[in-house]
């Protein structure tokens, strides 16, 4: 019996970083969209370290931004420190890394909810999820209250099953000082998901008055300040600070061995996969035993507050030995700790049971997005919950789902990693996960999406406006350095070969000499070899388009033949078990991730040449059936059917 | 499914026929016969002309055909070039091809494609994944034994000391907070050079044919005393094996290489198969089973007098083998038994070793054997892995270029491809285990 109800579109379970895009994206496209957060407060809260960006992270901040996202610009309202990582290396591999106050990246974050037409706001945890013959009809809150939607967005983050570890204690909880939502866990475990157990942890946090920083190396920010967002310009930026480096030393590793008997992780309390790339400082004191010290960024969590978060020495040890290593470190000699570290274990469901879209294949009109899918970060949160609270709204709009290929995001790479392989630790983006990274810059995200998205009413007129004069620029920096010859002993081609040493043996262009590695769109400026009145980022797109030319045009070849296995569909009742030739372990993986196309396949680690063959011949047989039907014996019912079964 | 890459072989069987074939399928099928004959091609008409090298001179001289999608026979644009069929011609002419931008074409691919495309009707299905099928494992027999022994370990060092330099050049792009400069720290240039020499010291090995084997894997097996080794003797022409009338007298297996109408030919002695309480013919027997296993064609011999009821069933029937290798019956001894030589049906011989009568039908039925899957790349195996290396080293002389241009990622970029091409051969690394290998390799992490 419920006491009020009432009906959206798209409700949005979650206030987090996956959680406030995808109700942000909903109501852009239109669709009137709910967002039930536990507490209106943490909305956007930054619940680890203070920082968003970093390499192969700062690309998705940048591709959200450019389909209309939120994260950019609150990064850009809150950061107080930001830097260009890789500036030395190629425009493929830079990323921007800022520090942000907490407090303002959250206010930020509700400013624009807040501002947001067809999204309302509601404070309340959800306890369970109307489903009706696989198909979702809306969740149910804790006081009772009932909403319904045909399209539900899950993005519950660690909430689900949260279990927080210090030393040997262990407690429920979502993440410190928040309850863990254990009602929609158990609701959530009765379904068809395959359920599995991640582990995160975060180091103690310092009150920043009790440390000595002239003991430490301060590191300021770059200036010029970059910013996050395409739209921004630096003067949203509140003051800069610096971060502090500080290290561990051999006390410290001894302090932290004499403890290990009491680590959860190693007395076996913890079943969770932590990830490879964030260990414990317990974890690097271990594994890297010959390593005499270890770094740790010290940084600020706020211009109001001196809280530190000293990044590096997460840590689930007792509180007593956090005490007594934070004070081994130089600088930290006196150091009160505000918040003790933890190690929180948590519930995720295997996302190879989910459509590219983010939509369960279980259950109709039920997306997930964020950590409850096995990732970490902010970042990778954000956008995929941008990409679910789109793909909610299309759907109930009745279009297409829309997800971007692996060549056209590191959004596409992230999506497609998840749903073909799964993942057995926390998956966290990084640059060597894109094979396409020389054309998935954060330079050219807007290029890339702003264009696509804006079909789907992402992109307001502002941003929009904005692309098109970037992109009209381009246009007549290409078409100005192409229509610009260059021949051998001409007096711009003197011009420049004395400034670049780069010779010219027969007439060119301008744009092809641009190609050459030791040729910059600032030494054509310098020369004075193009007009005034081109703007310096067209230049600079021109000459990366033109640097990365020939590798990109290799590329474009693996991406046609990409292409065509993408356009081969794999049957979903395809029986591998019966296909003659496979091996029973690829047998047995691909009846677990069931691919979608011939191109998803093909990622599977282990599938050879030769299997891709078999598969092909077979789903081009089931295609061919005058019927359509799949061979007999082939699973013919709809998994949504048996998913109804099983609830009802 | 639209292909985007041309494929290429020689279609006839290998060895000295009156003519051979290379096809070509795929979108380049035109500008190859434009290349190649230096003319445009009306469809479906034979000109006869000179099939041109990179210079413009003769490399043999025949008729080129070419077929339009869909009307082929793979429902692609087809490219037939009719040659003088010798071994060394037909080669070069594939290289040729090869060369203008086709790839060499996996076990089977023609008649895949064929069907993809609707050239085939769905009652034929079966029959082409029973080729698929046939044609993968035929493949597989031929990576195992070109990936046997010193190649292997040779490919798996050089892949082994690639894996190590990306873990330095991705660890550097992914990690710049780190406190090593993976960069600066590790040689890259110094690493890169030994990669790329290792490189081609094993491809000067492995054209020299030292390394890898080529050609038909014909296994010799049967009970004891049936007279394998005599046969061996026979065919090779040489006496390689010992041959007594003790039963077990060859206890480990034997080869002897020849040519059989220009096809290259390797053939295996084995020692005969029972159950025996001796260790080392219990050991021969093992090696004949793995033998076996990499044959093309098992010659299964029998004794022409045996007249027990299986003596006719081939050795997996009798459960002997799993080994998937087409199998010739060879009843030996017709100098003993007094009976006929020659084909019987087909798959089954009578000869006699000893005085070789109805050696000739039992080359030819070989021959038939080899033949049987000609034009869908059987005898590729040992080439693919010659092409991945060569563009492996390829894509390393890039690499070596942009280190020295100090353009980190794009040498990247061309060690990832470099990687690729090693990773057909040995297997491919992904994504995730080189950032495994960069974690096990530095503590990485905030």
């Amino acid at each position: 019996m419920t006491l009020h109800s009432e009906t959206y579109d798209v409700i949005v379970v979650g206030g987090g970083h996956a959680g406030t895009e995808a109700a942000l994206a909903a109501a852009r496209t239109g669709a009137r969209t709910l967002l039930l957060t536990q507490s209106i407060e943490t909305l956007g809260q930054m619940s680890c370290n203070p920082a968003i960006g970093g390499i192969g992270k700062s690309h998705l901040v940048r591709e959200i931004d450019a389909m209309g996202g939120a994260m950019a610009l609150a990064t850009d309202a809150a950061g107080i420190q930001f830097r260009t990582l890789n500036a030395s290396k190629g425009p493929a591999v830079r990323a921007t890394r800022a520090q942000a106050d907490r407090t303002l990246y959250r206010n930020a974050i509700r400013g624009m909810l807040e501002a947001q037409e067809n999204l309302a706001i509601f404070q309340q945890s959800v306890v369970d999820i109307d489903i009706r013959k696989g198909r979702v009809e809306g969740v149910l809150t804790a006081m009772g209250l009932a909403f319904s939607a045909p399209a539900v967005v899950l993005t519950t983050g660690t909430f689900l099953g949260g279990r927080i570890h210090i030393g040997l204690e262990s407690h429920a909880g979502g993440r410190a000082g928040d309850p863990a939502s254990n009602a929609l866990a158990a609701r959530l475990r009765a379904l068809p998901f395959a359920v599995d157990r991640l582990k995160t942890g975060t180091p103690p946090r310092i009150a920043g008055d009790t440390v000595d920083f002239a003991r430490m190396q301060p590191q300021w920010g770059d200036e010029p300040c970059p910013t996050m967002s395409f739209i921004s310009d630096g003067s949203e930026h509140p003051r800069q600070v610096a971060c502090h480096i500080a290290a561990t030393n051999a006390k410290t590793h001894r302090i932290i061995r004499s403890g290990l008997d009491r680590s959860p992780m190693y007395a076996g309390e913890i079943e969770g996969v932590g990830p490879r790339y964030c260990p414990s400082i317990e974890d690097k004191v271990v594994r890297f035993a010959d390593r005499s010290s270890h770094q740790i960024f010290v940084e600020p969590e706020g211009l109001d507050t001196h809280e530190l978060y000293p990044n590096g020495i997460s840590t689930s040890l007792p509180f007593e030995v956090q005490f007594a290593l934070v004070r081994s470190i130089e600088g930290f000699g006196q150091a009160r700790i505000t918040r003790p570290g933890y190690a929180i274990e948590y519930d995720f469901f295997d996302p190879r049971g989910l459509e590219p879209s983010l939509e369960t294949k279980a259950v109709s009109g039920l997306y997930f997005a964020g950590q409850i899918n096995g990732t970490t970060g902010y970042e990778e949160a954000a956008a995929q919950g941008l990409l679910a609270g789109l793909n909610a709204a299309r759907k109930v709009a009745g279009s297409d789902p829309w997800t971007p290929q692996r060549h056209e995001a590191y959004l596409g790479v992230l999506v497609d990693d998840l749903v073909t392989l799964g993942t057995n630790e926390p998956y966290r983006m990084f640059s060597s996960r894109a094979e396409y990274r020389l054309r998935l810059r954060q330079d050219n995200a807007d290029l890339r999406l702003t264009p696509v998205v804006r079909e789907f009413g992402l992109v307001d007129a502002d941003r929009w406006r904005r692309f098109e004069a970037k992109r009209d620029a381009i246009g007549r920096a290409n078409a100005a350095l192409r229509a610009t010859p260059l021949a051998p002993g001409g007096e711009l081609c003197l011009r420049l070969e004395a400034r670049c040493g780069e010779a010219v043996a027969k007439e060119t262009n301008l744009l092809d000499y641009l190609k050459r590695p030791a040729v910059t769109a600032a030494d054509l400026v310098a020369v004075h070899a193009v007009d005034a009145d081109i703007p310096a980022l067209a230049l600079e797109q021109a000459e990366i388009q033109a640097k990365y030319d020939g590798y990109i045009k290799r590329q474009d070849r693996e991406i046609a033949k990409v292409r065509a296995q993408e356009s081969v569909v794999l049957p979903a009742g395809l029986d591998y078990g019966c296909i003659e030739g496979l091996s029973n372990e690829l047998k047995e993986k691909l009846s677990l991730a069931r691919p979608a196309t011939l191109a998803r396949a093909s990622r599977i680690p282990g599938i050879t040449p030769a299997a891709l063959s078999l598969l092909l011949i077979h789903a081009k047989r089931l295609a061919g059936r005058p019927d359509g039907s799949a061979p007999a014996g082939a699973e013919s019912e709809p998994i949504g059917e048996r998913a109804a079964r099983r609830t009802a | 499914m639209p292909t985007v890459d041309t494929i290429a072989a020689v279609a006839t069987a290998p060895g000295r026929g009156g003519v051979g074939i290379v096809r070509v399928s795929g979108p380049l099928a035109r500008e190859i016969a434009q290349a190649l004959t230096g003319g445009k091609l009306t469809p479906r008409s034979a000109v006869y002309c000179d099939f041109q090298d990179a210079d413009g001179e003769a490399l043999d001289r025949g008729i080129a055909i070419r077929f339009e999608e869909p009307q082929s026979l793979t429902g692609e644009d087809v490219l037939e070039l009719q040659g003088h069929g010798g071994p060394v011609v037909l080669d070069m002419l594939l290289e040729r091809v090869l060369s203008l931008g086709a790839r060499r074409a996996e076990p089977g691919e023609f008649t895949q494609r064929a069907f993809v495309n609707g050239k085939m009707d769905l009652a034929q299905a079966e029959a082409v994944l029973d080729l698929v099928n046939s044609a993968t494992r035929q493949a597989a027999r031929g990576a195992l034994r070109s990936l046997s022994g010193a190649f292997s370990k040779r490919v798996h060092g050089i892949e082994r000391e690639l894996l190590e330099l990306r873990v330095f050049c991705e660890g550097a792009i992914d990690f710049p907070d780190e406190e090593i400069d993976f960069l600066s720290e590790s040689d890259v240039g110094e690493r890169l050079e030994a990669v790329r020499n290792h490189l081609s010291a094993l491809r000067a090995d492995a054209r020299q044919g030292a390394l890898l084997q080529d050609g038909l894997n014909v296994v010799i097996a049967g009970a004891p005393n049936v007279g394998k080794s005599s046969l061996l003797n026979r065919l090779s022409g040489e006496d390689r094996a010992i041959v007594t009338n003790v039963p077990g007298t060859t206890r480990d297996t034997l080869d002897a290489d020849f040519d059989l109408d220009g096809m290259p030919v390797r053939v295996v002695d084995t020692a005969g198969l029972r159950e025996t309480g001796d260790a080392v013919e219990t050991e021969g027997v093992n090696r004949a089973r793995r033998a076996m296993a990499m044959a093309d064609v098992i010659l299964w011999v029998v004794d022409d007098r045996d007249t027990s009821g299986d003596i006719g069933e081939k050795p997996r029937a009798r459960g002997m083998t799993d080994a998937t290798a087409t199998t010739i019956v060879a009843r030996n001894k017709a100098d003993l038994s007094g009976r006929t030589t020659g084909r019987l049906s087909p798959g089954v011989v009578r000869i006699s070793a000893l005085t070789g009568d109805g050696i000739d039908a039992l080359a030819k039925e070989i021959q038939h054997a080899a033949g049987y899957r000609a034009g869908e790349g059987m005898f590729t195996a040992r080439a693919r892995h010659l092409d991945a290396l060569a563009s492996a080293g390829e894509a390393l002389a890039a690499a070596a270029e942009r280190l020295g241009a100090n353009q980190g990622e794009l040498v990247a970029e061309d060690l990832r491809e470099a990687h690729e091409h090693l990773g057909l051969i040995v297997g491919r690394v992904s994504p995730d285990d080189l950032l495994g290998e960069i974690f096990a390799s530095f503590c990485i992490g905030k």
